[in-house]
């Protein structure tokens, strides 16, 4: 158990760090812009416990940022740099959109599971393609991953602008899911999702998976080092490509989950970037999962935070973009004691 | 004339595409793959919209754009050769930081998260019309081009004799290609991914401006839309080679003038925008399909062993 501490404090120190010298900047930066830089920060930070309301947005906002840094992980132990946790979420979200309001007829016991799964599936499937392509024809992973962001991003606004819209309301967003598979509320606090304890048990299986498993030992092999994976006799390209279909599924899920439990509807553009807010997350974490539990609250609560901070300051809320450009600048940094020379 | 119009807005919408493409170029002949060209397009974009608001001068709305670009450059250089960061992680933080920087600015200074879009914009040069109307076909297609787009298609030429015909491109290409060797040969390694990082610096920040400067004449928050990660396709499908290049950007180029017609018909316009990048994912797979099976191992005839 001991062991379990020593190595959750060392996933969490790095972060603890970056996030504190990112917002040692930003305060810089608001005293600038604002005669009261404490309420800002104030705000930012800590407004998201002033009600139910506001702490049931702010789990809101948390669970999908765990479920994607979660699958970012799996596919960065795996040595995939898998930049398209936003597509795997849209995918997932609107599988389990079209599935709900397609087969809405169904009893809701066979309906969600299926919705669920849709998402999963959906999410897996985007994962597979670059991975397949990676390892079998060796086509970058990065840009494919980024081009199929893109496809998916106008795929999913043509299906719910012309196919599945809610034609009697205002903007693209398309028909209610039966209220009969809506995610119940989490116990206690109303409005907020009980998603975010899905996010949270993945998080201890993911870490269970990766670091007490052969199987995640065997992934994480591959991740670091191919050839000797390959040599001891890893199946490592089978490991490369499941990590990546759990990665998208991972995706996936945050988005049937999103729509099951948050939105109700698939809304065009509903996600203000969590795929990579949640890459960073899980960056930030040193792609550690319980690390990823503590950066994702953290970005929930800036996120969410700099809504309230620009009702109660001056200080537009397009700050937190700017911390979070700087963040993951400043994340993978690691300042050479001898200078100049490299 | 219908081909006329149809050439030149293939040339309107490959510039930034095929500018784009050799800043990524430029950076993987250094073996750098740059996944901020966007985030140094789209900082391009706002500061020629910002300074021409400002200063009502198209020169220095240009340069401003360019030195905006390269300064952003040098701080990728800084972040991942100086404190030895990931480049692609710090690339994505650096397009992170463009987005989030111009529309804070956009918030900050101009109170409108929705855009900049100033009253009177200074015009960039443009080539005349009815002035290279002696040329078939091609002449008038140019006329009305911006100077970016002709800077554009004469950077291919210079890109290419910069990197084979001349000593400072040899070290670049050599510090790509076999960091270790390259150092032992004595060649400064990080001081040439500086350089490239400039240069492609200059030419996303001649992207953007193409992009805000030319027609429009304002800034929107997603104005380069992923065209930084066309041209980045478009690089990898020409294997780093200037020319292959150029002609894959044309081709993304003539997807998107093709998409804008097809909006017409009846298809629906999301279909038509995925083109490019429909095309990408599709023939960059089958130029590494390509490649695999030319350097794939002839058999062994194990017969005559």
């Amino acid at each position: 158990m001991a062991g379990v501490f020593i190595d959750t404090l060392k996933a969490v120190r790095a972060p603890l760090a970056a996030i504190l010298l990112t917002l040692a900047l930003g305060f810089v930066l608001v005293a600038c812009i604002t005669d009261d830089p404490v309420q800002a920060y104030r705000d930012l930070l800590f407004a998201n416990f002033d009600s139910v309301g506001n702490f049931a947005l702010f789990l809101n906002r948390a669970t999908p940022l765990l479920l994607i840094a979660l699958g970012v992980i799996f596919s960065f132990r795996a040595g995939i740099f898998n930049v398209g946790g936003e597509g795997q979420l849209y995918a997932g979200a609107i599988a389990t959109t079209v599935i709900g309001v397609m087969l809405g007829g169904l009893s809701p016991v066979i309906l969600f599971p299926l919705a669920v799964a849709g998402g999963i599936l959906a999410g897996a499937f985007l994962g597979w393609i670059p991975a397949t392509l990676k390892i079998r024809l060796g086509v970058d992973e990065v840009v494919t991953t980024l081009m199929l962001n893109i496809i998916v991003l106008l795929f999913t606004s043509y299906l719910s602008n012309q196919v599945i819209r809610d034609t009697a309301s205002y903007g693209a967003v398309s028909q209610m899911l039966p209220a009969s598979i809506w995610l119940p509320d989490l116990p206690g606090v109303r409005g907020a999702t009980s998603g975010i304890i899905v996010a949270l048990v993945l998080a201890g299986v993911t870490w269970l998976v990766l670091f007490r498993t052969e199987w995640g030992a065997q992934l994480r092999a591959s991740g670091t080092n191919l050839r000797f994976a390959k040599s001891v006799g890893i199946p490592a390209d089978r490991r490369i490509i499941t990590a990546m279909l759990v990665a998208g599924g991972f995706g996936g899920l945050a988005g049937a989950l999103y729509v099951l439990g948050i939105g109700h509807r698939f809304e065009q553009n509903f996600s203000p970037d969590y795929g990579l807010v949640g890459l960073t997350c899980a960056l930030l974490a040193r792609v550690h999962p319980i690390g990823a539990v503590a950066t994702s609250i953290f970005y929930a609560m800036m996120i969410n935070g700099a809504a309230y901070m620009q009702i109660s300051t001056d200080v537009p809320r397009s700050l937190v973009d700017l911390l979070t450009g700087l963040l993951v600048l400043l994340m993978t940094a690691r300042p050479k004691l001898k200078w100049g020379r490299s | 004339m219908a081909t006329t119009a149809l050439l030149a807005a293939i040339l309107e919408q490959t510039a930034p595409i095929l500018l784009a493409a050799l800043a990524a170029m430029i950076t993987l002949r250094a073996n750098i793959l740059n996944v901020a060209v966007e985030g140094m397009m789209l900082v391009g974009a706002f500061v020629a919209i910002a300074v021409g608001a400002a200063t009502d001068s198209a020169p220095l709305a240009l340069l401003a754009a360019l030195v905006a670009s390269v300064l952003m450059s040098q701080l990728l250089a800084l972040m991942t050769l100086g404190f030895s960061a990931d480049f692609i992680v710090a690339g994505l933080g650096i397009n992170l930081l463009a987005a989030g920087g111009s529309l804070f600015a956009l918030e900050w200074f101009y109170q409108s998260p929705g855009g900049l879009r100033p009253l009177a914009f200074p015009d960039i040069w443009h080539v005349p019309a009815g002035s290279l109307s002696f040329l078939p076909v091609i002449g008038p297609a140019l006329e009305g081009q911006s100077i970016i787009v002709l800077a554009a298609f004469l950077a291919v030429p210079l890109l290419a004799v910069f990197l084979y015909r001349t000593p400072l491109g040899a070290y670049l290409r050599a510090a790509g290609e076999d960091e270790h060797a390259a150092r032992s040969a004595g060649i400064d390694v990080a001081r040439m991914k500086a350089l490239s990082l400039a240069i492609s610096g200059l030419l996303a920040g001649l992207a953007g401006a193409q992009l805000s400067m030319d027609k429009l004449h304002f800034f929107l928050p997603d104005m380069t839309s992923g065209r930084g990660f066309i041209g980045l396709a478009a690089t990898l499908f020409g294997g780093g080679q200037p020319w292959i290049t150029a002609a894959a950007s044309l081709l993304f180029g003539f997807f998107g003038a093709l998409g804008d017609r097809l909006q017409a018909f009846s298809i629906p316009s999301q279909f038509v925008l995925m083109l490019p990048y429909l095309a990408a994912i599709i023939g960059l797979a089958v130029a590494r399909w390509r490649t695999h099976l030319r350097s794939r191992p002839a058999k062994l005839n194990t017969r005559r062993g």
